[in-house]
């Protein structure tokens, strides 16, 4: 398992100009598998997060918490791994730019950072890239495995299902798998694969890259990359006739509306939103809301207390009990 | 013995002929070649601005549809590309100069021109690439006007150079 981690990280180096991959490189086994993100800001020391903990890296490739000590990422840096990761062609990357990252070969995805330049059509492109987050997607098998019995009731039927949790805490992955194992079904668990739509709006549940998604989500699945939820689920519910829409990040009042339709159209659904616990939710003013109509029948909590991903709760949505454990 | 005479006069005829033909063929080569090279861009024009193919599958692809005895020259930049991974397109296209002076028969303009696309190459936009490829046709254009008045001026006057040189030998050493 690590040595297939280690290859992911050392992909990932493929996009890294040679300077700094050489360094990268060099960092110690053991942290190569759990690097999270992979820094480069214009003249400042290269940083790498890893279990949410930010180290420097020296020219030598050691880790180290001294800033002074971290090599300093020149505009060459920048300028060279922008390059790779574009595959020279900017050209190529257009619409993925004005979002402000692009995907990798992987479903990796690289944040940028630098001058925003707007058009007649709301922003164009960015220029003169100063800073760039390479985060590593790392796609977990099975994370999920342990909830459906509390979200599924018999072999086709999926509670509308919301996984609530603060950022970095592994809410996408654990819906990417969601979707994986109702797609694909699953015997030992008893479920039978249902027809999932995806509404990837942040190019991040699929990962699709030149067309073909970057993780695994399952064989009965099809995705709609780039699509916002309410356009999506409308095109959804006409086109694919989904027994379950998975969507990523919700919170604005269309999405909400999005959700109604699919309702109306007797599909579940399973989404994700940022954020702590209940009160968090019904502060929100959208989403009170659905939490009012009832509309989810799970909630699944998550946080970091044992690592990345961990369960804290899950909440019953018609009597707002636990049911975990 | 006049045998051998004939013999001899022949062949310094036919080598001086030869060596007048290569230099003026490569004004005929240089023309040829430049419109070779701008089909190429035509193609490769048509690969970024309506096809948003990434330049290494571009370049490739610019192989396949263009001329073989020019578009050669692309599918190297792209396996340059390929094999080095540091970051530099202008160093791809830097590494075919050699090619473009011995084996095209172009001259240092036109080589300037040529790397003149590797700077500006898929740094930005697909609108913004379109001028680039826009003023590329210019200047290409030139280059080609330039070189057919050179090959009408030069080619006919090496040919017959080469061949009146042989009959000049001959006479000497008659």
């Amino acid at each position: 398992m690590d040595e297939k981690e280690i290859g992911i990280y050392e992909d990932v180096l493929e996009f890294i100009s040679l300077g700094l991959s050489h360094i990268l490189k060099r960092i110690p086994d053991t942290s190569k598998s759990k690097v999270e993100e992979i820094r480069l800001r214009y003249g400042a020391p290269l940083n790498i997060y890893i279990s949410n903990s930010d180290y420097f890296v020296t020219e030598e490739g050691r880790l180290t918490t001294e800033a002074s000590q971290g090599r300093i990422v020149g505009k060459k840096d920048i300028m060279e791994t922008f390059q790779l990761i574009s595959n020279y062609s900017v050209y190529a990357f257009e619409e993925e730019m004005k979002n402000g990252f692009i995907t990798l070969k992987g479903g990796h995805r690289v944040g940028l950072g630098g001058k925003v330049l707007y058009g007649v059509n709301g922003i164009e492109t960015i220029k003169d890239i100063s800073s760039l987050n390479i985060r590593i997607a790392r796609e977990k098998r099975g994370v999920s495995e342990k909830l459906i019995k509390f979200i599924t009731d018999g072999p086709n039927k999926v509670y509308n299902t919301l996984i609530v949790s603060p950022p970095q805490c592994g809410k996408t992955t654990m819906l990417r798998d969601l979707i994986r194992i109702l797609s694909n079904g699953d015997r030992l668990l008893g479920l039978r694969g249902m027809k999932v739509g995806v509404i990837d709006e942040r190019f991040e549940l699929a990962g699709v890259y030149n067309g073909m998604p970057q993780f695994d989500i399952g064989m009965r699945t099809d995705v709609l990359a780039g699509c916002n939820k309410r356009d999506g689920t409308i095109m959804l519910i006409r086109a694919m006739s989904p027994d379950v829409i998975a969507m990523d990040e919700i919170g604005s009042i269309h999405d909400v509306e999005a959700i109604h339709e699919a309702i109306k159209a007797g599909i579940r659904i399973l989404a994700t939103i940022h954020g702590d616990d209940l009160d968090d939710l019904i502060s929100k003013r959208s989403l009170k809301i659905l939490l009012e109509e009832k509309v989810f029948k799970r909630y699944i909590f998550l946080d970091n207390s044992k690592g990345v991903g961990t369960v804290k709760d899950i909440i019953d949505g018609n009597t707002f009990k636990s049911i975990y454990k | 013995m006049p045998l051998v005479k004939l013999f001899g006069s022949i062949l310094i005829i036919i080598s001086t002929s030869l060596i007048g033909f290569y230099y003026g063929g490569k004004y005929t080569d240089r023309l040829s070649n430049l419109i070779y090279l701008e089909q190429c861009f035509k193609i490769l024009e048509t690969e970024i601005v309506y096809g948003a193919n990434p330049l290494p599958e571009a370049l490739t692809n610019v192989y396949k549809k263009g001329n073989k005895k020019v578009s050669f020259v692309f599918k190297e930049i792209s396996d340059h590309l390929k094999a080095n991974k540091n970051g530099d397109l202008f160093q791809s296209f830097y590494s075919v100069v050699g090619i473009l002076r011995n084996s095209l028969s172009l001259k240092d303009e036109d080589i300037e021109l040529f790397l003149s696309l590797g700077r500006v190459l898929g740094s930005s936009d697909r609108k913004d690439q379109e001028k680039n490829f826009n003023f590329l046709f210019k200047q290409i254009s030139v280059l080609q006007r330039e070189a057919k008045i050179e090959k009408d001026k030069n080619e006919k006057l090496y040919k017959n150079l080469g061949i009146l040189s042989g009959i000049t030998i001959l006479i000497i050493l008659l």
